[in-house]
């Protein structure tokens, strides 16, 4: 029996059954009474505000290379830019975790502002837009901190 | 179709409900603090999702890979019967060196990486992240490693059974709520505490622990790397994503490498970036696994000097 002939008995016997739909129906089901669950449950990790205190483990596991020298926080505590040479290094939460992105310092600076947000646009499908909240009266590019009076 | 050729039942269909059950136990039991569960809704409905797409994913390309199997069997140097203990002992062993080797392909080659990256996408390591899964692992070939069994002789029936058993396994593992088995059955098998290191971004854990069921594979070919009680597990990728979006968990990383063979300046280029190691770059500018992992041991060594 030649290869396509068995491929065409395969697909005549494994044929997209009604039990196959009904599968997908319950799965679907089952998906929103769990995540109604979990939010329910309200046991995501705790993810405090990031400071000095807060940032310096992230940075030391994240770019243990870099020597931030200075630092700027959102005001929502929400995300972190520090700045190590001509390198901005990105820190922001997402969910209950944070994410980070290193990106050149000077297109951290043209990144489009929009009211209290900003935009970065990075080349990374992984991570293509970053969006950080300032205070309405916030400078951008941010105003640094040095990172030992932070 | 015979029976040998068609399973008759699908192990993994038939223990969605206890997946659902468990998960649902995880959260209540997290909940009432009596076991460690971290959940946060929009990753565990990213995760379940992402189960979801692979179900229908898998369904278009099912009969493809059991077509194939059923033709390469009727092409079989041996005849194993179904109805052997000793067949099912060796598929056992077998199949699950088949696995360790698929897994350890999909970690360590970017063209497989792309397909089996969103199983590690989450930062978090529950029950929900083992129904995170592929939906492009059909049309990327992996599943031709298996055929040599059919090859052989296992009828297909056998090897579509002993793969859903090891798939069944491989979901209560992951898991934060057990933290070590009794040390004769973490030297053997693939536990939660072994599969956290796998999950894990830490440099030391970094492409490590490969196991399906047994963990002896990754004792007997060096990848094997025990959880440490003072260095708890980070989860997630080594660049974690920006977003919860699905379209972004399943296909990032094939979207990445379709934008770097856009540049690739001739063919040799053009095949590291789709068969090299996950983070390759023709200027070394991006680190593989293996540079992490030799920059977080110069660094290590370099703190144990300073302290002498």
């Amino acid at each position: 029996m030649h290869l396509l002939d068995v491929a065409v008995s395969t697909v005549k016997s494994d044929r997209m059954s009604i039990g196959f739909l009904v599968q997908l129906g319950g799965s679907a089901v089952s998906i929103l009474v769990l995540v109604l669950l979990s939010a329910w449950a309200r046991i995501a990790r705790p993810t405090p505000a990031l400071d000095g205190t807060t940032v310096r483990p992230l940075i030391l596991d994240e770019f243990p290379q870099a020597e931030p020298d200075s630092i700027w926080f959102a005001a929502d505590g929400a995300s972190a830019v520090a700045k190590a040479g001509e390198e901005a290094l990105i820190i922001f939460r997402l969910g209950d975790g944070f994410v980070t992105r290193a990106t050149p310092w000077a297109q951290l600076a043209k990144a489009r502002r929009t009211g209290d947000q900003v935009d970065i646009r990075l080349n990374d499908p992984a991570a293509p837009r970053i969006r950080l909240r300032l205070d309405a009266d916030a400078a951008w590019p941010p105003m640094l901190n040095p990172m030992d009076e932070r | 179709m015979g029976s040998m050729e068609k399973p008759p039942f699908d192990v993994v269909t038939l223990a969605v409900p206890a997946f659902v059950l468990l998960v649902v136990l995880e959260i209540v039991l997290g909940r009432l603090k009596l076991i460690r569960a971290q959940y946060e809704p929009r990753d565990t409905a990213a995760s379940l999702a992402m189960g979801l797409g692979s179900s229908i994913a898998g369904a278009f390309t099912a009969a493809l890979v059991a077509a194939a199997t059923i033709w390469v069997w009727r092409h079989r140097v041996f005849d194993i019967p179904m109805t052997a203990w000793w067949a099912w002992v060796a598929i056992f062993f077998l199949e699950d060196l088949t696995y360790y080797w698929f897994h350890r392909l999909s970690h360590e080659r970017r063209f497989w990486w792309a397909a089996h990256v969103n199983h590690h996408s989450s930062q978090h390591y529950n029950l929900s992240t083992a129904l995170r899964q592929t939906w492009t692992g059909g049309v990327n070939g992996s599943w031709l490693l298996w055929l040599p069994l059919a090859l052989v002789g296992f009828p297909p029936a056998m090897i579509f059974i002993q793969k859903g058993v090891s798939l069944v396994y491989q979901f209560w593992i992951h898991t934060e709520a057990v933290r070590r088995l009794p040390a004769p059955l973490e030297y053997v098998l693939n536990t939660p505490s072994h599969h956290r290191v796998h999950h894990a971004r830490n440099p030391r854990y970094l492409d490590r622990n490969y196991a399906g069921i047994l963990i002896i594979w990754d004792r007997l070919f060096g990848t094997f790397e025990p959880e440490r009680d003072d260095e708890p597990c980070r989860y997630g990728v080594v660049k974690n994503l920006g977003d919860f979006n699905l379209v972004r968990v399943a296909f990032h990383e094939w979207m990445a490498m379709a934008a770097d063979l856009g540049t690739a300046r001739n063919p040799k280029e053009a095949l590291l970036y789709i068969f090299g190691p996950p983070g390759w770059s023709p200027d070394g500018s991006r680190d593989t696994a293996d540079v992490l992992r030799a920059r977080w041991q110069a660094r290590v060594s370099s703190r144990a000097t300073s302290a002498e």
